[in-house]
C-alpha cells in the first residue's frame, strides 16, 4: 500500500512538473516492483495519468501558459501520426521497433 | 505546418512507452522556440485526447487493473497539484534545466535497460552454444 502510494505520489510531481514522464515512471514501476505483465501495466498507466494530466492542465491554464493554436494543430499531427504508427506497427516487430526510437532518441538527448 | 509535422512525429512515438509527449516539447522548444512552460501546457493538451482513446482501447481489452488505478489517480492528482504549482511558479531557465537533467537519467536507464538486455542474450546463446 505505501508502495503504491509512493510510486502515485512520484509520479504525479514528475507528471505536474515538466508535464510528461509520468508513464516512465509508473510503466517501469508496474512492473519491476508491483509485478505486473507488460501490457497490463502500460494500460493501467495511461489510466493513472489522465487525471494527473487534467489537474496539471487546470493548473497551466489559470497561469496562461495555453497556446491553443499550436496545441490543436500539434493534436491534429498527433492523431494522423498516432494511426500511422499502427499502420507501421503491423509491418515490423514490435521489439525492433520501440528499441530502435529509444536508442535514436536517448542518442539525440545525450 | 510545422506543428502538424511536430504532432505526427510525436504521434508516431507516443506508444513505444517512452511517451510522444518528450519529444513534443523538445521538438517544440528546440526548433520553434516556444517557452518552455508553454510547450509543457501544450503536450497536456496534445495528451488528453490520445490518452481517452488509448483508455478506451484498453478498457475493452481488460488491460487495466482498476482497483491499483485508482489508488495510483489519487495519490497521482496530489503529486499533479504539487508539482504543477513548482513548474509555474519556478523560472524558465531552471524548469529548462530540470527537464534536461530529467530526460539524462532516462536516456541513461534506458540505455543500461537496452545493455542489460543484449548481455542476457548473449549469454543464453553462450548457454546453447555450450550444450
Amino acid at each position: 500500500m505505501i508502495k503504491k502510494m509512493i510510486i502515485g505520489l512520484l509520479a504525479g510531481v514528475v507528471s505536474g512538473m515538466f508535464s510528461t514522464g509520468g508513464g516512465m515512471i509508473l510503466v517501469p514501476a508496474f512492473i519491476h516492483l508491483l509485478n505486473l505483465d507488460a501490457t497490463k501495466s502500460r494500460g493501467t498507466s495511461v489510466f493513472c495519468i489522465l487525471p494527473m494530466v487534467v489537474t496539471s492542465s487546470f493548473f497551466y491554464y489559470q497561469g496562461n501558459f495555453i497556446d491553443w493554436k499550436v496545441a490543436i494543430l500539434c493534436a491534429i499531427g498527433g492523431t494522423i501520426g498516432g494511426y500511422c504508427r499502427c499502420k507501421i506497427i503491423k509491418k515490423i516487430a514490435r521489439k525492433v521497433y520501440e528499441n530502435s526510437f529509444c536508442s535514436i532518441f536517448n542518442l539525440c538527448f545525450l | 505546418m510545422t506543428e502538424i509535422i511536430i504532432g505526427i512525429i510525436s504521434g508516431i512515438v507516443s506508444g513505444t512507452g517512452m511517451g510522444g509527449g518528450t519529444i513534443l516539447i523538445f521538438l517544440l522548444s528546440f526548433l520553434m522556440g516556444i517557452e518552455q512552460h508553454v510547450a509543457q501546457a501544450t503536450n497536456l493538451i496534445f495528451f488528453i485526447p490520445t490518452a481517452i482513446v488509448a483508455i478506451i482501447v484498453n478498457f475493452k481489452n481488460k488491460n487495466i487493473d482498476i482497483q491499483l488505478a485508482i489508488i495510483i489517480s489519487i495519490f497521482g492528482i496530489l503529486g499533479a497539484i504539487i508539482g504543477a504549482n513548482i513548474s509555474i511558479r519556478i523560472d524558465v531557465g531552471i524548469l529548462k534545466k530540470c527537464f534536461g537533467i530529467f530526460l539524462a537519467i532516462i536516456a541513461i536507464n534506458e540505455i543500461y535497460s537496452i545493455f542489460k538486455l543484449y548481455t542476457k542474450q548473449y549469454k543464453n546463446n553462450k548457454k546453447i552454444d555450450n550444450k
